[in-house]
């Protein structure tokens, strides 16, 4: 890293430019009763609100950077009230999270391609065509387009004034035209994403990043424009630039906004994509230590040993990157789902893992999450005594599994969405149809995670095990048991949480269980259909119901003597409290299930001490367990590296560790930043890391 | 048939050896070297351990029919082991036979690819010689050992030509010093290693490495000149690790030693002779 990029980096992180930021009574005395208006439509109440906006914003230039636009302004109350959003929810509409469009890729180039002039011209163009009703479509579009412009230009005058030259330069030609180098594309990029998170849209997915500019960057290197290493910096500044606002942005806690790329990836014809800017990122983001861009890397069981290696030096850093997806199940999963071929191998990563398709969709992955440990409690509870052994149990379970999953899905059926008139310009066919993305696209599926998969299986193991085989307990007593939540049953409970035949300890008739109920899940959302002929995808991720659950009445304690509340594992992973036998038992255990069935994504999570691996031994043996996770079917792979005493004096003493990067779910962030729910969880998991 | 004694199987060893790899940890040593930190190691027996730091003082353990209670020595039957509110306690050693522990290893058989397999730790491997040396016969993948070839010479030599390397341990060069820490003569340890130069088998040397034990340049040279020859891969040097006492009171009993880490690790005493050195 140079110089300047460190001063500028440790510039971000200490958080100097927040001071840069404008006060928040530039909003106090503002009317939002010009975007709020009744009259309105929804999508141009959002284009006057983005104009608006913008109008409000100041350039601001951060010491020595290189590509510009920093937010100075928190984000404006929402294009609808309260009361709005609920007389929609009162015509049977489903509003999904805050209710704008979120989590989805856009296809920048739609947009990079023409720059922000030809393009102005040819909304002109299909407004003066347009029939009646698809005017305002393009008037909204023009609205938006010109308040970006009219942005740009004083972020143009005002780098002059301030002697950004370099910056100046670059704005003499992005956003208006189309960018000529890598780093015009680069700020292009920028310009384009701080656009999308003041329209409203959050989780915003940079997508395959690496394919995306590799032409751009090409041309410079050819051109002697620029050097490995002088693209490196250039690369380097945009990564920062991806870290400038993100306490701005919507999310549940801060760094879960989604910024995530995907590199590398098996064309079509098998070739693959991997390229030299792929291996840029992962060298920025092993110099720059920094939550974002996420990094997620597509491999397969051809994948170069040399490039895992690569990968997994950035692993024992304890970012949590790269997140491996494997493009050998991940495409066949999506094709089956019925996804396109040529789309199926363009797949990146939602905002956490979900495998979407760049500007062709308008999923939402993470519609809701099935809990397997409250199907098994249900089923076990009804069903338990009857119940003659583990098929029939897991029967039950099966049954329990499609029930809920019918219940959760129909809460859900039609949703409404708050239009995204700049984001449709970058989806298919929105331009040329005059339709807002959020009334849907190419395609338009649900996608619900299912968690705590391995409580669940365990449960069926051990009520079997304890009931039908040994008779130790009758299943009316065990039930009384759980009831209880294990009080005054120590010995019991030691029992059930020494027991071995559990998930993650590769025994085959255990890890059979887990497969009938991923492919129960999987099936009851494949009979599902939305109010846009849309299915759902079955996944395996947790979000952040693993901390939710230990808050909710409703999981009462379970047969695998999991105490109520207690933490559940987050995403593919066996029960936290089990002692498995290793990872390479958890990886038998995890690869045996036919994971292209459940291809919503939900990585299957190993954490290791940073002692442990912090080694060129270490680094090989990482690159050897995700080669064999890869070459054995595994879906997606998330490792981590952590140091357990470092967390405990992170918690204590925060302020001397405001670097400390951890994963938390489907991201990572700042340890110091996030709640104590989610800081004890992760300290939690590193009890059982290796 | 055979039968021996296993206190741990760790899966996805890291530094055991290539590839993916897993390590089997046979109980029992005669040595007592008083840095041990795997204190479990020392006895044949399976016994009772108990993470003690946690403990409630409820005396639920102490409602079992076992020999304990009549003041005999525990016999590691595990009957106290599930009374423990705390979940606190387990039994270390788990008996196999050889078929058994086969079966069980050769699981492990699709990731060991061209240089993954299995190696036998301990305490000392070798003193369960016939047991792991029946396992050796029916295990799958490239076989490693970790020892310290303190075994007699036909007994060591049988079984290095079962594996495809040997991590062998050499811990101080001078016999007497070697008695006084270690409870045994290094006679033997020599012998053998001059019989595995012999055998052309490549093996790795390691040393624990503790400060005013055997970290001076004297000692690092004899065993340098001593090592060097036949198939020698390399030195590893282990400096000490001062978590070592942790596990003692989980199986009642004190280390009373202390001892710390190098301050200097010196390195160029192999590197001057010619022999990769690394320190783990």
């Amino acid at each position: 890293m140079t110089e300047r990029m460190s001063r500028l980096r440790n510039y971000i992180v200490d958080h100097k430019h927040f001071a840069l930021r404008q006060s928040q009574d530039v909003f106090n005395n503002i009317d939002i009763s010009t975007y709020r208006d009744k009259n309105l439509s929804h999508a141009m109440r959002v284009a006057k609100r983005f104009e608006l906006f913008l109008s409000k914003e100041v350039p601001v230039f951060l010491p020595e950077e290189r590509i510009a636009f920093t937010r100075t302004l928190p984000a404006l109350p929402p294009v609808l009230s309260e009361e709005e959003f609920d007389s929609i929810r009162a015509t049977g509409k489903y509003i999904h999270e805050k209710g704008f469009v979120t989590n989805i890729a856009p296809d920048y180039q739609k947009i990079m391609s023409k720059g922000l002039y030809a393009l102005i011209d040819e909304v002109k163009t299909r407004l003066s065509n347009a029939k009646k009703q698809d005017k305002e479509f393009y008037e909204i579009e023009l609205i938006t387009l010109n308040a970006i412009v009219d942005f740009a230009l004083r972020y143009k005058e005002e780098a002059l004034k301030q002697g950004y030259l370099d910056i100046y330069q670059d704005l003499c030609v992005v956003p208006f035209y189309a960018p000529k180098t890598f780093k015009q594309a680069l700020q292009f990029l920028r310009i384009i994403h701080f656009c999308i998170w003041v329209e409203g849209e959050y989780h915003v997915i940079l997508g395959r990043f690496d394919q995306m500019m590799y032409p751009y960057l090409k041309k410079d290197l050819d051109n002697g424009v620029l050097t490995n290493e002088t693209a490196l910096e250039v690369l380097e500044d945009f990564f920062i630039s991806c870290n400038k606002d993100t306490d701005l942005y919507p999310g549940l806690q801060q760094g879960d906004n989604g910024q995530s790329i995907m590199l590398g990836g098996y064309d079509e014809n098998g070739i693959d994509t991997y390229n030299l800017l792929s291996e840029l990122c992962i060298k920025a983001s092993y110099e720059l230590k920094v939550i974002d861009p996420k990094i997620n890397l597509r491999v397969n069981k051809t994948t170069p040993k040399e490039r895992l290696l690569f990968a997994s030096k950035l692993t024992t850093i304890g970012l949590g990157f790269p997140q491996y997806s494997n493009d050998d199940i991940v495409i066949p999963g999506l094709i089956k789902l019925g996804y396109d071929k040529a789309d199926a191998h363009n797949y990146c990563v939602a905002a956490c893992w979900e495998f979407i398709i760049p500007g062709v969709g308008m999923e939402t992955v993470n519609i809701s999450a099935m809990s397997y440990v409250i199907c098994a409690n249900n089923a076990i509870n009804k069903y338990g005594e009857s119940c003659k052994n583990i098929d029939e149990l897991t029967s039950a379970v099966e049954q329990e599994v499609k029930e809920y999953t019918k219940v959760l899905l129909d809460e859900v059926y039609d949703i409404y969405l708050v239009p995204a008139p700049f984001m449709s310009l970058m989806f298919d066919g929105c331009i040329e149809e005059a339709k807002d993305i959020s009334l849907g696209n190419k395609y338009n599926n649900y996608g619900q995670h299912g968690f705590g998969l391995g409580n669940a299986v365990d449960s069926i193991s051990c009520f079997n095990h304890f009931v039908n085989e040994t008779k130790e307990i009758s299943a009316k007593d065990y039930l009384d048991v759980l009831q209880k939540d294990f009080a005054g049953n120590d010995e019991f409970r030691n029992k059930l949480v020494n027991y071995t035949e559990k998930f993650g300890n590769g025994i085959d008739n255990i890890d059979a269980i887990a497969s009938r109920l991923l492919k129960a899940h999987s099936d009851a959302c494949l009979a599902y259909k939305n109010s846009r002929n849309g299915i759902c995808r079955a996944g395996t991720g947790s979000a952040n119901c693993y901390v939710v659950s230990s808050t909710r009445n409703d999981y009462t304690a379970s047969a695998d003597g999991r105490k109520k509340c207690d933490f559940l594992p987050a995403n593919y992973t066996p029960s936290i409290t089990i002692k498995t036998k290793g990872p390479l038992s958890v990886v038998k255990s995890l690869t045996k299930p036919d994971l292209s069935n459940n291809i919503n994504g939900g990585p299957a999570t190993f954490e290791f001490t940073a002692s442990s691996v912090n080694s060129d031994t270490g680094v090989e043996k990482l690159a050897l367990l995700v080669e064999n996770f890869i070459k054995l079917g595994g879906h997606q792979l998330q490792l981590n590296v952590i140091n357990k005493s470092e967390l405990i004096k992170a918690q204590q003493n925060p302020e001397a560790y405001r670097n400390l990067i951890v994963r938390v779910w489907g991201w990572s962030g700042y340890f110091v930043e996030l709640d104590k729910c989610y800081q004890d969880q992760v300290i939690l998991r590193a009890d059982y890391s290796l | 048939m055979s039968y021996g004694t296993v206190f741990d199987i760790k899966e996805f060893s890291i530094y055991d050896g290539d590839g993916m790899r897993a390590t089997v940890f046979l109980k029992g040593c005669p040595l007592r070297c008083k840095w041990c930190h795997n204190p479990e190691g020392f006895d044949i027996n399976p016994e009772v351990m108990v993470k003690v730091a946690n403990c409630l003082h409820c005396g639920k353990c102490r409602t079992t029919s076992c020999a304990v209670l009549s003041n005999s020595k525990c016999i590691g039957c595990g009957d106290c082991v599930n009374l423990c509110p705390q979940n606190l306690r387990s039994i270390s050693g788990k008996k196999y036979s050889d078929t058994e522990l086969i079966e069980l290893l050769n699981g492990y058989e699709i990731f060991f690819n061209n240089d993954g397999g299995i190696t036998f730790s301990g305490g000392e491997p070798l003193l369960q010689y016939e047991f792991l040396s029946d396992v050796l016969d029916g295990v799958k993948g490239k076989s490693m050992i970790e020892t310290s070839a303190y075994a007699k010479s036909d007994v060591f030599k049988k079984i290095v030509n079962k594996l495809s390397k040997v991590y062998i341990d050499f811990k101080v060069f001078d016999s007497n010093k070697h008695i006084f820490y270690t409870g045994v003569d290094n006679a033997i340890i020599k012998t053998n290693l001059r019989l595995l130069q012999d055998l052309g088998k490549p093996f790795i040397v390691r040393i624990p490495l503790i400060n005013d034990v055997n970290d001076d340049f004297d000692n690092l040279l004899n065993t340098a000149k001593f090592v060097k020859g036949g198939n020698l891969v390399g030195v590893e040097l282990l400096p000490y690790n001062t978590l070592a006492p942790a596990k003692y009171p989980m199986y009642g009993k004190v280390f009373t030693e202390n001892f710390s880490k190098p301050e200097k690790i010196l390195t160029n005493v192999f590197t001057d002779n010619g022999i990769p050195v690394k320190v783990l």
